[in-house]
Parts: structure tokens; C-alpha cells; sequence
């Protein structure tokens, strides 16, 4: 899983010469191994790598502040999305909906690789949500919708459908 | 720019410490654990900063990330590293071993938990050679680790094999300004016990994974 949104990463940064990828331990935790012989341990670390290397460091946040604020997500999608029980999805849900109430991104009003992340993260939850559900998490779902429709991010997964014009009008309440 | 933490809360220990280190100019404010500062967030979560810009950093490595930031450290690719290890490997260990070790009396098998990921850490810090975990220089990663494994590390009766390479880390980052200090305030020098009343608050944690040969 890990592996492919990392090539999906890869190809959204257009960046040409691929990298050599293996799983460690039962949680498949991503390994990257270059010709230069650099190793990598770690979903956000690598992905923190590639956007450097791709030369796109807005990617990674323009202040000290952002950039704070994208690694902030980039571990809570490691360590509180990935492993998140049942029971939990609720409150993560209803969290992310309440933080995104007055956002357009996770960061603020530009898009960074906290969205990328956080989108394929959660996506297996997203697809599975009822039109109600989608409605009760209306900003979740308005992000959500934002970045998969972000030029180049999707590649991997399927789309989901938001009700885009509903939303849209609600959120001018 | 203001900055919440609590007495006794582990996870204090790190941001306090970055602060002191990189001389952060922020109000600190102490609060109780039931607190709940961060607007958008259900559970109280601490520690937490308030950014000028009016957003919070809610876990403790993005503020000790942005307090490095502040003085011109980017975090590089081996600190990163660290920090995602210790936020997805050692936590879960981590907040294991401080349940039998602080709320059950159980010293040993909380030493026999942390073994795999001191080893390892043993072992990385012998195979780079260095002073610190990234360089001679010190690394959010050193302060965030060093935190981390405080309540353990510097509690003598504490056994978990020898360890000279980590003992020899702990040691230099204990040196560093303020860090000794940042312990001070949050576990009043009564070591592990200090932390009793954060963690029976806390959710009792899974068993620990079997995955962590490394």
C-alpha cells in the first residue's frame, strides 16, 4: 500500500529516475534505497525526501510555521490514521472535519504534501462513508474532494463521489 | 506565541527541553491534564503551542521541530528518520513499558519491553560513530529521544543490559543547556513516579506488537 502511494508520489512530483523500494517488518513499513547509497526508513520521511528532491519545497510548507504545521500531519497520518480502531474513526472524523471548518488545505490556503498524504491515508475510510456521513463531515468531504481532484494526485486510487454542488451550497450558509 | 504543557506529562519533557536548548522566546503556561486547549481537537492534548499565526502544533515533535526552525535547523533526512521511528516504534513500546513500570510495579518485564528498540538504538549510534544520533551536533532528534527515554535512562535502578553507546549519547545530551533543567520541571525529581497520576489518565495501552526485531 505504502509502496504504491509512494509511487504515485513519485510520478505527481514528476520525478523520472525511480527509486528501489522494499517493506520492512509486519507493518510493511516503506524502505527507499538509491544508487548513491542512501537508505530511508519511513513513509513521511521518504515522501519529506522525494518533494526535496523534486526541488518543490513549497510542497513542504513556505514558513517555518507550515512547515511545522505539514509534518505535524504527516505524523498524524502515520501514527493516528494508520492505526486508527473502529471505535476511533468517529473522533477522527469529527476532529479533522472541525479543523478544516475555516481551511481550504490542511496547512492553510495552499496546497502541500500533508494533503497528499492525508488523502491517501484516508481514503479508505472516505469511500466507505454514506452520503449522510459524507454530509455530517461536510469540510472532510469538501477537502477531499479538493485534492482528488488536485492536478496529478490521484494516479492509484479510485474516485469517490462527493456531491459537489450540496456541498458547495452549504458551505455559504 | 504560547506554549501549554503539564507536570508529570513525558511528552513535556521534549518541548520544554528544545525550548530551553534553542532559547525560545514564549510564554509558558502550566495547565492540568484535563485541559483542553486545542479548539478542534475532542480529547485534551498536551503539549500544545499556539503559532502566531493562530494555529496549534498538537504533538510535541512538530513543536520541537518548529522551535529547531525557528533558529535555522531543518530537520535533515536522518533526523526525520529518528523522529518517525520514535513516533511509530518506540511510542507504542514506550507507553507500554511506562504502564508496567509506573502502574504495575513492574520494573523488569518494562525493561525486557524496551530492549529491541534500546538495541537497536545501541547499534546505530555504534555503526555511525558519532556524538550525536545524526552528527557531532546536536538534532531535534537527539532532544526528542533523549526525552522519550528519559524516565527510564536516568533512573539507576533502571536495567536493560549494557548499553555503552546509549548510555554515552544520553550523557552528552543531558550536557546540553537546559535539558537537565526542562527534566527538572516536568518530573520534580522524583523520577518515573512523577509521571503516576499523567498515566492513569492515559488509556491502558495494547499489548506491545512482536514485530520489533530491527
Amino acid at each position: 500500500m505504502a509502496l504504491r502511494e509512494l509511487s504515485s508520489l513519485e510520478k505527481s512530483l514528476g520525478l523520472k529516475k525511480a527509486n528501489k523500494y522494499s517493506t520492512q517488518g509486519d507493518r510493511k513499513v516503506p524502505v527507499l534505497q538509491n544508487n548513491n547509497g542512501l537508505s530511508l526508513t519511513g513513509l513521511a520521511t521518504i515522501a519529506t525526501h522525494l518533494v526535496r528532491e523534486a526541488k518543490q519545497p513549497e510542497l513542504l510548507g513556505v514558513s517555518a510555521e507550515q512547515r511545522a504545521v505539514v509534518q505535524q500531519w504527516l505524523e498524524y497520518r502515520v501514527t493516528k490514521l494508520d492505526n486508527c480502531p473502529k471505535e476511533e474513526v468517529k473522533t477522527v472524523l469529527k476532529d479533522l472535519n472541525q479543523y478544516l471548518e475555516d481551511k481550504v488545505y490542511l496547512a492553510g490556503n495552499n496546497f502541500t504534501l500533508a494533503d497528499t498524504l492525508m488523502y491517501y491515508g484516508i481514503h479508505r475510510i472516505v469511500v466507505d462513508l454514506a452520503v449522510q456521513e459524507k454530509e455530517k463531515y461536510v469540510n472532510v468531504s469538501r477537502w477531499f474532494d479538493h485534492v482528488q481532484h488536485y492536478p496529478g494526485v490521484r494516479h492509484h486510487l479510485p474516485p469517490v463521489v462527493i456531491l459537489r454542488n450540496r456541498f458547495y451550497a452549504s458551505a455559504h450558509h | 506565541m504560547k506554549l501549554f504543557v503539564t507536570e508529570g506529562n513525558p511528552h513535556c519533557l521534549k518541548v520544554l527541553a528544545a525550548a530551553e536548548l534553542i532559547g525560545v522566546k514564549c510564554d509558558v503556561s502550566h495547565v492540568n491534564h484535563e485541559e483542553r486547549v486545542v479548539p478542534h481537537l475532542s480529547r485534551p492534548t498536551l503539549p500544545a503551542l499556539l503559532l502566531p499565526c493562530g494555529l496549534h502544533l498538537f504533538t510535541p515533535n512538530s513543536i520541537c521541530r518548529y522551535f529547531f526552525e525557528t533558529s535555522g535547523h531543518e530537520s535533515s533526512n536522518l533526523s526525520n528518520q529518528w523522529l518517525e521511528w520514535e513516533e511509530t516504534e518506540l511510542q507504542p513500546i514506550l507507553a507500554q513499558a511506562l504502564y508496567m513500570a509506573v502502574l504495575q510495579g513492574k520494573g523488569a518485564e518494562a525493561a525486557q519491553a524496551l530492549r529491541g528498540p534500546l538495541s537497536f538504538l545501541e547499534s546505530s549510534l555504534g555503526n555511525r560513530g558519532c556524538r550525536f544520533l545524526t552528527s557531532d551536533e546536536e538534532a531535534v532528534a537527539d532532544i526528542v529521544l533523549w526525552a522519550a527515554l528519559y524516565p527510564f535512562l536516568s533512573d539507576p535502578d533502571f536495567t536493560a543490559g549494557a548499553l555503552p553507546q546509549v548510555r554515552r549519547w544520553f550523557q552528552s545530551v543531558s550536557l546540553l543547556d537546559g535539558c537537565e533543567n526542562a527534566a527538572y520541571t516536568v518530573l520534580k525529581g522524583e523520577g518515573l513516579n512523577a509521571l503516576s497520576g499523567f498515566l492513569q489518565k492515559q488509556p491502558v495501552p495494547p499489548s506491545p506488537r512482536r514485530d520489533t526485531k530491527n
